[in-house]
């Protein structure tokens, strides 16, 4: 094991990525147990989930994880371009998912940039520790595409505010403590300039999880509601009636940067199929056009990953790494099933009702983060400038 | 989304713009932007995407030259003992009606020609010693079909010289032509772009509606993925994976057909005549996909190669983040 206290190794490792991403996969090759556990297709998320949190315990207590984040919240130093590479190391060597660590990508860069920093030191390191995890409060029965017509509204009390009200597809949220909500502190009429974000302790009286089972025999998504849960002042992330620019700065993540982290594993999907058995030739086409598709998600989020650590804000750029990210996961997808009618057919083992489960969502990834409409539209509006 | 790099690449590619577009005096643009002695550059990042930036500036201004044949014989003048400029390559098709054709793109007169013979060498001919016939595309594309007599073609450069020369030449060559394609798939989306702000119907510009604005941001998508892939592969140079000049190119003839497809669609009925431009735009990027391996062919071969191999396709990260 490595010495990850020794002030020689940190200061080169957060100095140089090609350095530490050597060391993280140094280490990876030796095969830790706590990987090797995380790799092993499994069906159950349940148990996806716990596989995946001691693994996190395990690249925390290394130091791998804490690269990328800022010390004065837990991290080791660095940047994005540290996570990058450590979970592009993760992906290649065979880690088949984030699982609920994707929100380590797409809220945690937002609270530190914007929370309570002693509260932020207080939860990053439990959330990089697979300890705790969060989830994000966002899209409502009656707000989906529309999010600044958000009703669940925020009261100011004695000792900070109560929470009411009801949020749907919230990924993760029956495995989450914390979850990122985005309520109204205005009035309805104030659509975006009225909202608030809070990150509230779903262990809170008054909090109520129902976790939504999906087509693809997966519960990560659930439905939430609040009945006047108390928060305090310190958990507002942001400005009170910053919400909006909480959330933009949110999607950015989930949109831009975050295409890197996620593509790492559709090439896992594609090294996957060929390892199982031999796919015909009738899909070559399909596998062709998946590499490219995989080559321009890795092309541009790579151009995200290098703003971003330069400082720049992401913008509406990121809709198309969104749009490119949801073509090459579904072309991915297409050639798994082209080549592998188990999918839809066969005895659904561990191994094939994983697949099933990434294909089926691959039919979804149009959806989440802003529908694909969402982003054609901000694209034509914002970069196009069309009337 | 920008970067120092991205911003560079930028001003190279205004910079070509401005210099294809302004009168010359007869007088070589390509001389006025000292891109011959960029060749020889080559191993410079930014000479290199100095260089490079010249296709995508030829694709938006419908530009033509010969500067692709010279880059792809840039790697056979050592051995030519040629400079630079005085040796264009062909490039070889094969027609399904005509067997193998040699073609070469721009005014090649007073240039030695390169025709080369994967396992059999290379050999230089001069321009008088063939015959050039037009090939009438639309495009603003010259290109000629090179008839040579049977007897003269003899190596002159041997196989195992020609054969790293070759590779080095497909790979600068399809990344030029990938960045001709996006110059061209952009010049067609500005043209349907300034369509739909002004054309109006049912009392309003067209560009209001939602399925024609969904259009034009599907095509503008491919022209970024595009761009993104060609910026990295022209920054990462030698150090790309195997086979990922066939990457690029085939991206580039895949999403520039589909980005004419679309502005096609916006612009409409005028959009398919011969008195706009979009048909020059669509030509051409459909000309420039049937050179070096078409689109169809380089995606069922990187399929089968992948499936057969593989080989790991991906820009390798140690070097994407390390700067």
């Amino acid at each position: 094991m490595l010495d990850m206290t020794s002030g020689n190794s940190r200061g080169s490792f957060r100095a140089e990525v090609p350095t530490y991403a050597a060391a993280v996969e140094a280490w990876l090759a030796s095969r830790p147990a706590a990987f090797v556990a995380a790799a092993r297709p499994v069906a159950s998320y349940a148990e996806r989930v716990a596989v995946t949190s001691d693994l996190m315990r395990v690249l925390f207590d290394e130091g791998w994880a804490r690269y990328g984040w800022p010390e004065a919240v837990g991290g080791l130093g660095g940047d994005i371009l540290h996570r990058a590479a450590m979970w592009e190391a993760l992906a290649r060597h065979g880690l088949p998912a984030m699982a609920l660590f994707e929100h380590l990508e797409i809220l945690a860069p937002t609270l530190v940039a914007m929370g309570d920093q002693d509260f932020v030191a207080g939860v990053l390191p439990r959330f990089l520790s697979g300890e705790e995890r969060w989830s994000q409060g966002f899209s409502e029965p009656d707000a989906g595409s529309d999010l600044a017509s958000a009703r669940t509204r925020a009261v100011a009390v004695d000792g900070g505010y109560a929470i009411t009200g009801r949020k749907i597809w919230t990924s993760w949220a029956r495995y989450a403590t914390w979850c990122l909500v985005l309520a109204r502190t205005g009035t309805t009429q104030s659509r975006h300039r009225g909202l608030t974000a809070f990150a509230v302790d779903l262990r809170s009286p008054g909090v109520e999880v129902r976790a939504i089972e999906q087509a693809n025999g997966t519960d990560e998504l659930a439905e939430v509601t609040f009945d006047e849960v108390l928060v305090g002042p310190d958990r507002i992330v942001g400005e009170r009636s910053g919400g909006w620019r909480v959330a933009m700065h949110i999607l950015a993540h989930e949109r831009g940067t975050f295409g890197w982290f996620r593509h790492g594993f559709l090439y896992r999907q594609l090294f996957d199929n060929l390892a199982q058995g031999s796919p015909s030739p009738a899909g070559d086409t399909l596998l062709g056009n998946a590499l490219l598709d995989l080559a321009a998600v890795r092309a541009s989020s790579h151009a995200g990953l290098r703003a971003h650590a330069a400082g720049a804000a992401l913008g509406p750029q990121a809709a198309f790494v969104k749009l490119m990210l949801a073509a090459g996961e579904q072309a991915v997808n297409d050639w798994v099933l082209a080549t592998d009618p188990d999918l839809a057919v066969g005895m659904q083992d561990d191994y094939v009702a994983v697949r099933r489960q990434d294909y089926l969502f691959s039919r979804i990834v149009t959806v989440y983060g802003g529908s694909q409409q969402m982003q054609l539209d901000t694209i034509a509006k914002q970069i196009l400038r069309l009337p | 989304m920008t970067s120092v790099t991205e911003q560079a690449d930028r001003e190279f590619v205004d910079a070509a713009c401005l210099a294809l577009r302004a009168p010359t005096d007869g007088g070589d643009p390509l001389d006025a932007l000292g891109w011959w002695d960029l060749l020889s550059e080559l191993s410079d990042r930014d000479a290199r995407a100095a260089a490079l930036a010249l296709f995508r500036a030829q694709g938006r201004e419908l530009f033509g030259s010969a500067a692709l044949g010279g880059l792809m014989a840039q790697p056979f003048l050592v051995a030519t003992g040629l400079p630079p400029g005085s040796l264009v390559a062909t490039v070889s098709r094969w027609s399904p009606r005509r067997g193998e054709r040699l073609v070469v793109v721009g005014d090649v007169a007073g240039a030695a020609l390169l025709i080369d013979r994967p396992g059999h060498g290379a050999a230089v001919v001069a321009s008088d010693q063939v015959e050039l016939h037009p090939v009438a595309v639309a495009g603003r594309l010259a290109m000629y079909e090179v008839e040579l007599g049977p007897c003269i073609w003899t190596a002159t450069v041997a196989e195992r010289t020609a054969e790293p020369a070759r590779a080095r030449g497909r790979f600068l060559g399809r990344l030029a032509m990938a960045l001709e394609i996006l110059g061209a798939a952009e010049g067609a989306l500005a043209l349907a772009v300034a369509h739909a702000a002004t054309r109006e119907q049912f009392g309003q510009p067209i560009g209001a509606f939602q399925a024609v604005r969904h259009l034009l941001a599907w095509a503008r998508t491919d022209c970024v993925a595009l761009e993104a892939v060609t910026t990295v592969a022209v920054r990462l140079d030698e150090a790309t994976p195997p086979r990922h000049d066939e990457i690029v190119k085939a991206l580039a003839g895949r999403n520039g057909r589909r980005v004419c497809e679309r502005a096609l669609q916006v612009l409409g009925a005028i959009g398919f005549t011969t008195e706009h431009d979009h048909h020059h735009f669509h030509s051409r990027v459909l000309a420039l996909d049937a050179l070096l391996g078409t689109s169809a062919e380089l995606t069922h071969a990187l399929g089968a190669w992948f499936r057969e191999t593989g080989t790991d396709p991906a820009a390798p990260a140690a070097v994407l983040l390390s700067e």
